[in-house]
């Protein structure tokens, strides 16, 4: 609760001038909304109802003051306002991926989605505090207008109206959570129809395959159909709401008509001040409305401060690298192979190598991702790797013929095989002293596989670099000066050339293809 | 150039008018109620006037009439308003959903050659974002409805009053026209920029998120973050012009009330003196001019929304657009189908083959299994045999003993009784696991379901799952191994029992553990069926009746096993290099 606070602070302290310029021009706005009844009220009654030439000059030019100073004001907080929010946002953004990026424990249990959903929406709700601000003050300051113009022309009319639109208003908004519910509802089933309908798109080719069109297509018309109830009863739900705000208005406004106009025919306030009194009237709704929709923007902020704030705060330590089960003692210029059948011993060890960071210790992640839009973007990892070096990366991988115009998705618009090739490449051009590779070529076809594999131990022998593989593939496997085989998470596990292991049975059953 | 059309604006229109078409009542409920609301705020002022003019010239007897004629017409006025407000926003959800399903049908059951080249990103985001933002803007366009008949019925009021009064309507005009001529040529250029920096920010911050292993493998994070920084600061930019560019359209607008009301306040000055119109005509004038400053603003403001609505909608029905092809009767199967293809040919680009001229026969209930290097054509050749889309060239037939049928020519619903296919992707769809093998045959009673899932291997982790059948997978739900996932799309083709299967897997996720366990349920599907299956690992060709070795789109090598290896070509390289161990 308090980190969250501390946030919001933080973002009125940094924004500190721009805030209060915008916090200003606003109610300087908001105040001169106000006075456009008062002006028509004066208008009509000093110059329009029998007043002289002057009294018209001054009553038009006096209007074109007031929108003068309104528009630039105006102008000016939205812009100032909605400037400083976006930049804060934008800082928010960066910082907080900059935190996800530099420690694996920021955000951890949370999806990729999720993640996601924080750094766009949640960084502009928490820097949406500004408008908050703007909003509650511009609102009281509007409130303060109408109640000395009003106690001006009538204490107990002015007193009145101030003392009953709030209160009305809070009765309304009574209702605003039962709204929000099925306004709630109505986002959550469109936004389901419309994932459903991109999930459909995207494995159309899979649903033709099974011949699932026609069920498909049953499906979503399900899912439109209860976004479309949704969808109807938050129409309902919000005229409902619509129309209680407006009959409240109304109300406030013919009653107040009904009083100030028997005062002008007893002779207690002017034709002007009782058009005043019932223009004030309908607008005292307004800045109210602002107060209330500022609040709410704040609990929105808070909320969005709470997904936040844990991205930026210190993370937790983590235990520290455990390394069980099996020893291996790495050479330099060695090339050692790992043999498992058993998929959850091969991600122990590939994880367990992770854990061991350091600049010259790289575990290529076993689901090869590319980061970046170009084959270029995807090479370079921050290393500053000479040309020469990446363009032999690429051939030693087979990743040369690969045409790459644009990347999507992580690579996804890539075939596997494509795929495996440009990450063993940027592996590779990275040029660690340790590589740790985890089935590298399962969707290469033979003869390249053959290849590649020849190829790797060449480019990592030319500075005496050690790689290890952890695979079944015999191609990779015959590289290997010495292979490690686990046989399966209890068993002892047994060391050799892969020739000499070869005349095991087991060992020929796990690499036997 | 995308491939799907985009309706025009009298296609649009056409396409929105049936939809309402389908919905009468709700029509004339919007329509009816919008009148009223219009007629209820312009008659409120109206009335007010009336009220100072009594006051002015002290006729206190016509209050008792005049204030309740207030209070009803208010509160009538404000009803209808809501109402109003509803029935639009009613009919508009009503039309959304027709159009939003017409179009997901549509997308559905396009022809697979012009999906191919329309991109499923181009589909994908009519069928979603377009969708959305039709229907996130069906409020506004109700407030739109509402401010427009507003606006015309008090331009009437105030000229009912005095034509003189109403000068105040022709003095606005060019303000707001300058602001709207400065503002929109630039305004959608610019939002569309926005939207295409905020599209390209979202991208690279959700590739840095699922690439996380990535960069903390390579120790990237600072690149990374300066990527994620320019992205930001771009979308940044382009957004605090887009600030600037509104700017002007909201001065205008000001600038508008202001003459508007300088013009009501001389004109009445004038006629007042003259003795033609009362104060009170001024003063409702005055007001209603006021109450007119939201919808003017309303209008004028969302004139750019009602736009990309507009763009949206011509873009879904767009969809909906593409004439659909009709397909002879076939009949289904009665016994096992052979496969025959003559000069096959295919082409993604219309110059290079993918597929150069492929001759084949396959007997009914043997095997097939089609290998070569990447890029050779096998996926290409399989999917054009599956009827996942239409060769270029050559035809392809299935024959059941009695009928002839050729793949192209057959309704997708009707070929899926001949052959089904499992494609290098794989989908686990989100919802529980039963709805997902369910999508493959509907009506399969529990006993089948747990059959198919035996028959794949599967069935073991299923029971071990927290909630069986009903556990949630996809998209945020329980994750499911590469191999699981493959093991799932097997079972569907259990369910549908196909007398032809192609298969075209990718193990290459699944590791090559993963693989073998694969192998082995794949292997259970091919007994008693005629099936193709690209053979990514040599070991599942050999156990097929026949291997085809495919290179540059043809068809090198042919025959079983152990012919091949005596023929010393291609597949006997192959196979020396997959095991030469």
């Amino acid at each position: 609760m308090r980190s969250e606070r501390a946030l919001l602070l933080g973002v009125a302290r940094r924004r500190a001038r721009p805030l209060a310029l915008g916090c200003s021009a606003s109610m300087v706005h908001q105040a001169c909304e106000a006075l456009v009844p008062l002006a028509i009220g004066l208008a009509v009654d000093h110059a329009v109802d029998g007043g002289g030439h002057g009294a018209l000059i001054v009553a038009v030019s006096a209007v074109l003051a007031l929108f003068v100073v309104l528009a630039a004001c105006g102008g000016f907080q939205y812009w100032i306002l909605s400037v400083t929010l976006q930049r804060e946002a934008h800082e928010l953004r960066v910082r907080a991926a900059n935190r996800i990026l530099a420690d694996p424990a920021a955000g951890r249990g949370r999806t990729a989605g999720e993640l996601m959903a924080v750094l766009t929406s949640d960084t502009a709700a928490v820097a949406a505090i500004i408008q908050a601000a703007a909003l509650i003050g511009s609102g009281f300051t509007g409130l303060a207008v109408t109640v000395v113009v009003l106690v001006r022309i009538d204490l107990g009319l002015g007193l009145g109206l101030v003392l009953a639109v709030p209160l009305l208003m809070a009765g309304i908004d009574r209702i605003g959570p039962w709204l929000e519910r099925k306004v709630a509802a109505q986002q959550q089933t469109g936004g389901l129809a419309a994932a459903f309908a991109a999930e459909l798109v995207t494995a159309l080719r899979p649903i033709r395959g099974f011949g699932g069109i026609g069920e498909a297509a049953r499906r979503y018309r399900g899912v439109s159909r209860r976004s479309r109830d949704a969808a109807l009863d938050a129409a309902t739900a919000s005229a409902v709401v619509a129309a209680a705000g407006l009959v409240a208005t109304v109300l406030v406004v013919i009653a107040t008509a009904a009083v100030a106009g028997q005062m002008a025919l007893s002779g207690r306030i002017t034709v002007g001040e009782l058009i005043t009194v019932v223009a004030m009237a309908s607008f005292v709704a307004d800045p109210v409305q602002r107060v209330a929709s500022g609040v709410q923007k704040v609990a929105v902020s808070r909320a969005g401060a709470a997904r936040v704030v844990p991205l930026l705060s210190a993370s937790v330590i983590t235990s520290g690298p455990r390394v069980t089960g099996w020893e291996a003692e790495l050479h330099p210029g060695e090339m050692l192979g790992v043999v498992t059948t058993d998929p959850a011993v091969a991600q122990r060890v590939t994880d367990e190598l992770a854990q061991l960071t350091s600049p010259q210790f790289l575990v290529e992640p076993a689901a090869a991702y590319l980061l970046g839009g170009t084959r270029e973007a995807a090479l370079d990892t921050g290393r500053d790797t000479a040309p020469e070096w990446t363009e032999r990366a690429l051939r030693t991988a087979a990743a040369d013929t690969v045409e790459t115009t644009a990347l999507q998705g992580g690579g996804t618009n890539l075939s596997g095989g494509q795929r495996q090739r440009l990450a063993l490449a940027r592996a590779l051009a990275a040029d660690p002293a340790v590589l740790v590779l985890r089935d590298p070529l399962t969707a290469v076809d033979a003869v390249t596989e053959d290849t590649i594999a020849r190829q790797l131990r060449l480019l990592r022998d030319q500075d005496r670099h050690t790689t290890v593989v952890v695979t079944t593939s015999p191609p990779l496997l015959m590289t290997c000066d010495r292979v490690v085989f686990v046989p399966s998470a209890t068993r002892e596990t047994v060391t050799g050339p892969h020739r000499v292991l070869m005349e095991r049975p087991d060992y020929r059953e796990a690499v036997l293809r | 150039m995308s491939a799907l059309p985009v309706a025009t604006g009298r296609q649009t229109w056409t396409g929105l008018r049936r939809a309402a078409a389908g919905h009468r009542p709700a029509v004339a409920a919007a329509v009816a109620w919008t009148l009223l609301a219009s007629v209820g705020i312009v008659t409120l002022p109206l009335l007010l006037g009336r009220l100072v003019d009594a006051v002015r010239l002290d006729r206190s007897s016509s209050l008792p009439v005049l204030l309740p004629l207030i209070g009803v017409v208010g509160v009538l006025g404000a009803l209808a308003t809501a109402l109003a407000q509803r029935a639009t926003a009613r009919l508009g959800t009503l039309i959304a959903a027709d159009i939003r399903e017409q179009a997901l049908t549509g997308a559905l059951g396009l022809e697979p050659a012009l999906l191919e080249s329309a991109g499923s990103g181009d589909i994908t985001s009519r069928v979603t974002d377009d969708v959305e933002n039709f229907v996130e803007a069906i409020p506004l366009i109700a407030q739109v409805s509402t401010a427009l008949t507003t606006v015309l019925v008090a331009v009437t009021a105030v000229a009912g009053l005095d034509r003189r009064l109403a000068i105040a309507f022709v003095v606005v005009a060019p303000f707001y026209w300058f602001g709207l001529s400065r503002y929109l040529p630039r305004a959608g250029p610019l939002y569309a920029q926005e939207r295409r920096t905020a599209a390209e920010r979202g991208q690279v911050l959700l590739e840095s998120l699922q690439g996380r292993p990535t960069v903390t493998a390579y120790g990237m994070a600072a690149l990374q973050a300066r990527r994620v920084e320019q992205a930001s600061a771009h979308s940044l930019d382009v957004r605090e012009r887009t600030i600037g560019v509104s700017l002007w359209l909201t001065k205008s607008m000001n600038a508008a009330e202001a003459a508007g009301l300088c013009s009501i306040l001389l004109t009445g000055y004038w006629l007042v003196r003259g003795d033609l119109v009362t104060v009170g005509a001024v003063t409702a004038a005055a007001l209603l001019f006021h109450r007119l400053f939201d919808p003017l603003g309303t209008l004028l403001s969302s004139f750019d929304h009602v736009q990309r609505a507009g763009a949206a909608l011509a873009r879904i029905i767009g969809v909906a657009l593409v004439p659909t092809r009709t397909y002879p009767d076939r009949p289904a199967p009665r016994g096992a189908v052979s496969v025959r293809l003559r000069g096959v040919r295919h082409s993604y680009d219309g110059e290079h083959d993918v597929v150069d001229g492929v001759d084949l026969d396959i007997p009914a209930g043997a095997s097939l299994a089609v290998v070569g290097t990447s890029g050779a054509g096998k996926s290409t050749l399989a999917a054009v045999l599956a009827g996942l889309f239409p060769a270029t060239a050559g035809t392809v037939s299935l024959n059941d003993g009695v009928a002839d049928i050729p793949v192209d020519g057959t309704a997708p619903a009707r070929l899926r009784d001949w052959a089904a296919a499992v494609s290098q992707e794989t989908h686990v769809f989100s919802g529980t696991l039963r709805e997902d093998l369910l999508f493959a045959h509907p009506t399969a009673n529990e006993a089948k379901l747990g059959d198919a899932l035996e028959q794949v291997g599967a069935h073991t982790w299923v029971r071990g799952l927290p909630d069986g059948l009903d556990t949630l997978v996809g998209a945020g739900g329980h994750p499911l191994t590469a191999v699981q996932t493959q093991q799932l799309a097997l079972a569907r083709l259990v369910l549908l029992d196909p007398p032809l299967l192609v298969m075209d897997e990718a193990t290459a996720e699944a590791g090559s553990a993963g693989a073998r366990d694969l192998e082995r349920a794949a292997l259970t599907l091919l007994a008693g069926r005629t099936a193709v299956v690209v053979a990514h690992r040599l070991s599942q060709a050999r156990v097929c009746d026949r291997i085809a070795v495919m290179e540059h789109g043809r068809i090198e090598e042919l025959g079983t096993h152990e012919e091949l290896l005596e023929l010393e070509g291609r597949y006997a390289r192959l196979w020396t290099s997959w095991s030469n161990s």
